[in-house]
């Protein structure tokens, strides 16, 4: 009787399961974008701020007629910021939903994972926010639409040498690739210049106590803290800063933009000098985007929502010319030529690397004020654009 | 230098110890671990930043504050401690005469209900808990000492010793020292065990929610508090001789000590500090397996 049960239901289950692949199949050809990033957890602001540019871009393009009638379909997966969750969402959105392209991972440490399988799968990638240098090296198919690391840093370290005039810095970083990538960044260029990074002290990945290193930084004399991290462990370093008795100014990066900062350690901000990516230029566009986001969410978009935006509409064109096969929408996205987005006019590098320059802002209470825009030619010289 | 990271290490190991007097009495008298028990902490830190919040409407900093956190204090303890007795009623009692590993489970289980529960209703994201008072640090002879810190040692350190008191000097403490000895002995001795045990949780529970509270004003509020704060504190308990009252507070403040020193001392990058500690433990552990101030059990035959 068990015997006869079990076999009912295993046939049950073929039957459901061939039934879905020929549903999978019958549908490939209609368009689909994926979305990857943390849409839970510490990190899931960042995250959930570029879901839903991808889901206006994409809802905008549905209210004008889809591509040529069909509609556009966006499947968001969460990463909780982890590299295995980031794995199992590629997995599903590859295999089984089939998607066209992909919006994402938002967070570095999931990009390079998930940057790798896309790459063998052959589905363009576009990261709105991972910056460390090396992602779009791993292949021709992974496209970003945010400053790569490697130009951040090398501003970070040529700003602190030439502008602020510092000989000897400290560093506090937490062990993951965004940190990482940003520390080396830096460091490569404040040193090519003559300065030195003479304490370097690390945390691990959900640390919430920094009170050793901090310690440690405090008694080595150096000029200021370069803090590259997330916005959580910010807020933790800059407060703690505060307790053990740190005077000397800290340095940061574009975790930096995410006005969770002010929430979680707004009165340990003030003199903060970080280094972010360009603004976008006031355009009509840009006010546009940034008026439909707050009507349709009821809060403001930050940077990497506006880039998030920028990569699911260069998607969507791509996909109007090229269809769903996947190379060619390859092909199309390495086309871009002067794309008018909301964050600005967009160009791709030979590498897929956005074509673009790093702003400097120093925080004000808890108001960060532009200084201004750079970049670095090839001598290692900081150039002012803006 | 090193006043300053002992007096780090300190605050962080008197947390500990606070936390591991709840998993070393439930040992003592159950002989279970009660994995829920960090997560009963991070629910006792909601619930205090929440009533200090309610408490405190939009009052600035002053006397009226630190009223309200000592009020939040109390509703939150009161809360963790009926909460504490409510998981004991319904998850572990019944399978009190089960095997050993049953009630384990059943612990694991609560702790990750707790944890997807506070995710569910209060989100994912860190929530901060406003200092009650101002945080600004003293200066103490070259060593920077925080009001928090200070706070931290005077309620832990009262806290240890009324526990003590408690436990050593009173009926309801000696009842409690006779049930964990030997629970028939006990009931036969007229001693109300389900009672005892019910109070055992409740006191455990208390104790985390103030614990939970103390280091929510550092690391903030969110779903997962419990878990590597609730790690320590075990292994604290386990290394100062679990069931043992007075080694879960030696075997606390030898961790926080140790997670502090461990580095500064040894000049090894402060990525590994953990790696150090536990590795510290162990050593300890196959020095002594019952502890720093277990008693060596004999098996009864």
């Amino acid at each position: 009787m068990r015997g006869k049960k079990l076999v009912l239901i295993l046939a049950v289950m073929l039957v459901a399961s061939l039934s879905l692949f020929a549903q999978a199949s019958s549908d490939s050809d209609s368009y689909k974008i994926g979305f990857i990033g943390p849409l839970t957890g510490d990190n899931s602001a960042y995250g959930v701020f570029c879901r839903q540019a991808a889901e206006l871009a994409v809802n905008q393009a549905n209210a004008n007629g889809g591509i040529d009638g069909k509609m556009i379909e966006l499947i968001a997966e969460d990463s909780e910021g982890s590299v295995e969750r980031g794995l199992a969402a590629i997995e599903k959105l590859s295999s089984s939903d089939n998607i066209v392209a992909l919006v994402g991972p938002v967070l570095t440490g999931t990009a390079f994972a998930v940057g790798e399988r896309c790459q063998n799968e052959g589905i363009p990638m576009i990261s709105p926010s991972a910056t460390h240098a090396d992602i779009t090296n791993i292949g021709d198919y992974i496209f970003r639409t945010i400053v790569s690391d490697g130009l951040q840093g090398q501003v970070a370290g040529t700003y602190f040498y030439d502008v602020l005039g510092y000989r000897n810095i400290g560093c506090l970083y937490v062990m993951n690739d965004y940190s990482k990538g940003l520390y080396d960044g830096m460091k490569a260029a404040f040193e090519a210049k003559g300065g030195t990074v003479s304490a370097v002290e690390t945390g691990n990945v959900g640390d919430k106590d920094f009170r050793t290193q901090l310690t440690n930084l405090k008694n080595s004399n150096v000029e200021a803290i370069y803090i590259p991290n997330y916005t959580v462990e910010m807020a933790q370093m800059l407060e703690q800063a505060a307790q053990v008795g740190i005077t000397v100014p800290f340095l940061s990066c574009d975790g930096f933009s995410n006005p969770d900062i002010y929430a979680l350690a707004g009165d340990f901000t003030d003199g903060v000098i970080y280094v972010a990516p360009a603004p976008a230029k006031e355009s009509d566009l840009h006010t546009k985007f940034v008026s439909e986001y707050e009507a349709a969410f009821n809060m403001s978009p930050d940077s990497f929502a506006t880039n998030a935006y920028d990569a699911t509409n260069i998607i969507i064109e791509a996909m109007r010319s090229a269809g769903t096969d996947r190379a060619a929408v390859r092909d199309e996205i390495a086309a871009t030529k002067d794309f008018v987005g909301a964050s600005g006019v967009i160009n791709f590098a030979p590498n897929g690397d956005l074509v673009a320059y790093q702003a400097i802002y120093k925080v004000e209470g808890t108001t960060p004020v532009y200084q201004g825009s750079y970049s670095v030619d090839a001598d290692g010289n900081l150039v002012q654009v803006d | 230098m090193f006043f300053q990271h002992f007096t780090n290490g300190l605050t962080l190991g008197g947390i500990y110890a606070l936390i591991a007097l709840g998993y070393t009495m439930v040992y003592g008298i159950l002989k279970f671990i009660n994995f829920a028990h960090g997560d009963i902490l991070m629910v006792g830190a909601y619930i205090g930043m929440f009533s200090f919040n309610f408490f405190r409407g939009d009052a600035p900093l002053g006397a009226w504050t630190f009223f309200s956190f000592v009020l939040a204090m109390i509703v939150s303890a009161a809360f963790c401690a009926f909460l504490g007795m409510f998981i004991e009623r319904v998850a572990y009692k019944p399978l009190r005469h089960a095997s050993r590993l049953a009630p384990l489970l059943s612990a694991i289980g609560v702790s990750f209900i707790l944890s997807n529960g506070a995710a569910w209703l209060w989100g994912t994201q860190s929530k901060k808990f406003d200092y009650p008072f101002d945080n600004t640090p003293l200066m103490i002879g070259g060593v920077a000492i925080t009001p928090h810190q200070i706070l931290i040692l005077v309620v832990s350190l009262i806290l240890m010793v009324v526990l003590k008191l408690f436990v050593d000097r009173t009926r309801l403490g000696k009842a409690m020292r006779a049930t964990s000895l030997d629970q028939d002995t006990a009931l036969l001795m007229g001693i109300n065990v389900n009672q005892v045990i019910s109070l055992t949780f409740a006191i455990g529970s208390a104790l985390a929610a103030i614990g939970g509270i103390l280091i929510a004003f550092d690391y903030k509020c969110y779903p997962t508090l419990g878990m590597m704060t609730g790690l320590k504190a075990f292994v604290a308990a386990v290394a100062g001789g679990i069931g043992n009252i007075t080694g879960a507070m030696l075997g606390g403040i030898l961790l926080g000590l140790l997670e502090t020193f461990g580095v500064a001392i040894l000049g090894i990058p402060m990525g590994y500090k953990d790696t150090i500690a536990f590795a510290i433990l162990i050593l300890i552990l196959l020095v002594k397996p019952e502890g720093l101030l277990g008693k060596r059990e004999k098996e009864k035959v």
